[in-house]
C-alpha cells in the first residue's frame, strides 16, 4: 500500500508540473495548447542528446531543455498565437492552430530523433528500501525536483511582480491593461513559461522511462485530463489534478493488474461521471 | 486655459456602427465633469476612447497639451490617468491587498506606493479589515470601493469612473458620491464621471454634458442643467 502512494505521488509531482504549464496558457490566453505532449517530448530528447549522447551533466541537459522549449514557446506565441488570436475572431481558429503545431513538432521530432524509444543512463545508482518501500533513488531525486519547480513556480505566481501580473491578466484582462500590464508582453512569457515546465518535466521523465517520438498525443491527452479534474485556469486545480491522476493510475496498475490494462479504461469512464457531476471540475469557475 | 484634458470632434466606431460622432468634451484640472445620457448614448465610448482601449476614428484627444490617442492603455495609465471600469471588475481570485498592488503596477516608485496604500486604506477603512480576503467573495458596495482606490494607487491627476452606482445599493450610492467629491477636493484629483445616475451626476459635478446617440447634446454647468427642463424630461424622470 504504502509503495503504490510513493509511486503515485512521485508520478503525480510529475504529472502536477505538466498541468500547471497547460493551465497557465489556457488562464492567460484562453489557448488550449495541444501541442503541449510534444513540447515535453521535445524536452525530453534535449536532455536525451546533451545527458545521454553528449555525457554533460544532468543539470545542464534539463537547463538546456528548459530553456529550449522556453524559446520555442516564445516564438509560437509571437509569430503564430499571436497573429491568428489577432486576426481571428472565433475561439476554434486556436484550437486548429494548437493541433496544427502538435502534429508538425510530432513530424519535427521524428525526423530528427527517430522513431527508436531512448532512454539515458541512471542519474543516482541504487535503490532505497524503507520497510516495504522500495524507491530507486532517481524517482527520489526526479520526484524532489519536480516539487521544487512545483513549488517555486507557485511562489512566483504568488509574490512576484510578473506572477501577479499573470494573475490578474488571467482574472481580467481589461481591468489588467487599465492598471498598465503590457498584454502582450506577458502573454509571450506566459506562453513561454508555459513551454519551459513541459521541457522540464520532459528532461525530468527521460531519465525515469526514456523517451520516444509517438508519445507526445498520449502526455497531451493526459494533461487534458489532469485539468479537467482539478479544473481549468487554476494553479490549485492543476495541482490537484496533476497528483489525483498520478494516483489514480499507481492505483490502477496495482488493483487492476489482474484483469489486464483495463487502468486508463476505468479513469476514462470515471472521469465521464465525474464531469457529468462537476463540469468546471474540482475547482474550476465557470469561465467566459 | 489650457485643459487638463480635451476632446476634440472625436469619431469612434464599432465595427462599421459609430458609437460617438463628432464629440467634444474638456475637463479642467481640478474639476469633476459628468457624462451623462441614456444607455448607448456613448458615455462608456468616450472612456474607452481616452484609455485607448478603443482607437478613435477621427479627431483627437489630448491630455496636459500632449496627444493620447493612438497610445494603448499602459501608456495612457502611466501619464496619470487612471479609470474604474464599468461592472467594477475586481480581480476576484487575488487578495484585497493584491488587486490594491496591481492599481500601482504602473509605477516604480515602490517606497511611495506603500504610503499610498496606507491612505487608501484610510479613506476605505473598510478595505482595511479584508486585506487578505478574496476581492470576489465581497459585497458590490466594497468591491465598488476597491476599484477606486486601485484607481488610486495609480497616483492619478485625472480619475474616469464608469457607472459606479451601477448595481450597489442606494445607501452605499450615498457613500461612493461622497468618497468621489473627497478624493476631488482633498486630493486634487480631477474626475470624469460617466454615470447613468444624473441625478447624483449632477449634485456632485462642476460641469456636465449630457450625450444623446453619439453626440452631445447639451452642456453647462452642473448646477443649471439640473434646472433645464430638458434635462429634467430627458434625464431626471419620475423613476428616479
Amino acid at each position: 500500500m504504502e509503495q503504490v502512494v510513493a509511486n503515485g505521488l512521485y508520478l503525480g509531482a510529475q504529472y502536477a508540473l505538466i498541468a500547471l504549464g497547460l493551465t497557465l496558457i489556457f488562464a492567460l490566453m484562453n489557448v488550449l495548447n495541444f501541442a503541449h505532449g510534444q513540447m515535453y517530448v521535445l524536452g525530453g530528447f534535449v536532455t536525451y542528446e546533451i545527458y545521454g549522447q553528449l555525457r554533460w551533466p544532468f543539470v545542464v541537459a534539463l537547463f538546456a531543455s528548459a530553456i529550449t522549449l522556453a524559446v520555442l514557446g516564445g516564438l509560437i506565441e509571437r509569430l503564430l498565437f499571436r497573429t491568428v488570436i489577432r486576426r481571428s475572431v472565433r475561439e476554434e481558429s486556436t484550437m486548429l492552430l494548437a493541433a496544427g503545431i502538435a502534429y508538425f513538432l510530432d513530424a519535427v521530432i521524428l525526423l530528427l530523433f527517430g522513431e527508436k524509444q531512448r532512454g539515458v543512463p541512471k542519474i543516482v545508482p541504487g535503490v532505497l528500501r524503507a520497510g516495504d518501500i522500495i524507491m530507486p533513488y532517481d524517482r527520489i531525486v526526479v520526484g524532489g525536483l519536480a516539487v521544487l519547480f512545483i513549488v517555486g513556480f507557485i511562489l512566483m505566481m504568488q509574490y512576484t511582480r510578473p506572477g501577479r501580473a499573470m494573475r490578474a491578466l488571467a482574472q481580467d484582462r481589461i481591468a489588467a491593461q487599465l492598471m498598465g500590464v503590457p498584454v502582450e508582453f506577458y502573454s509571450l512569457l506566459g506562453f513561454a513559461l508555459g513551454a519551459m515546465l513541459a521541457g522540464l518535466v520532459g528532461g525530468l521523465l527521460v531519465t525515469i522511462t526514456g523517451v520516444n517520438s509517438g508519445i507526445g498525443g498520449p502526455i497531451s491527452l493526459k494533461a487534458f485530463l489532469m485539468v479537467m479534474i482539478g479544473g481549468a485556469g487554476v494553479v490549485g486545480g492543476a495541482i490537484a489534478g496533476g497528483f489525483i491522476l498520478g494516483m489514480l493510475e499507481s492505483v490502477g496498475l496495482t488493483v487492476l493488474h489482474a484483469y489486464g490494462d483495463i487502468t486508463y479504461l476505468v479513469i476514462f469512464a470515471a472521469l465521464l461521471i465525474f464531469l457529468a457531476i462537476r463540469p468546471n471540475g474540482l475547482m474550476g469557475k465557470p469561465w467566459g | 486655459m489650457r485643459a487638463l484634458l480635451s476632446l476634440s470632434d472625436v469619431e469612434l466606431y464599432y465595427d462599421h456602427v459609430y458609437a460617438l460622432k463628432g464629440v467634444s468634451v474638456e475637463v479642467q484640472e481640478g474639476e469633476t465633469v459628468a457624462l451623462i445620457g441614456a444607455n448607448g448614448a456613448g458615455k462608456s465610448s468616450i472612456l474607452r476612447a481616452i484609455t485607448g482601449l478603443r482607437r478613435i476614428k477621427k479627431g483627437k484627444i489630448e491630455f496636459e497639451g500632449r496627444r493620447i490617442d493612438g497610445l494603448g492603455p499602459e501608456a495612457v495609465v502611466k501619464l496619470g490617468i487612471a479609470m474604474v471600469p464599468e461592472g467594477r471588475r475586481v480581480f476576484p481570485l487575488m487578495s484585497v491587498r493584491d488587486n490594491l498592488m496591481m492599481g500601482a503596477f504602473s509605477r516604480s516608485d515602490r517606497a511611495e506606493v506603500r504610503s499610498s496604500l496606507e491612505s487608501a486604506l484610510e479613506r476605505f477603512p473598510r478595505l482595511k479589515e479584508r486585506l487578505s480576503q478574496p476581492a470576489g467573495t465581497m459585497s458590490g458596495g466594497e468591491q465598488q470601493m476597491l476599484v477606486i482606490a486601485r484607481a488610486l494607487m495609480a497616483r492619478p491627476k485625472l480619475l474616469l469612473l464608469d457607472e459606479p452606482s451601477l448595481g450597489v445599493a442606494p445607501k452605499i450610492v450615498q457613500d461612493i458620491a461622497r468618497s468621489i467629491v473627497a478624493i476631488n477636493r482633498h486630493e486634487k484629483v480631477s474626475v470624469l464621471l460617466v454615470e447613468q445616475n444624473s441625478r447624483m451626476a449632477l449634485r456632485i459635478s462642476n460641469r456636465a454634458y449630457a450625450l444623446t446617440t453619439g453626440t452631445v447634446a447639451l452642456s453647462g454647468a452642473s448646477a443649471d442643467l439640473v434646472a433645464d427642463e430638458r434635462i429634467k424630461h430627458l434625464y431626471l424622470g419620475g423613476d428616479l
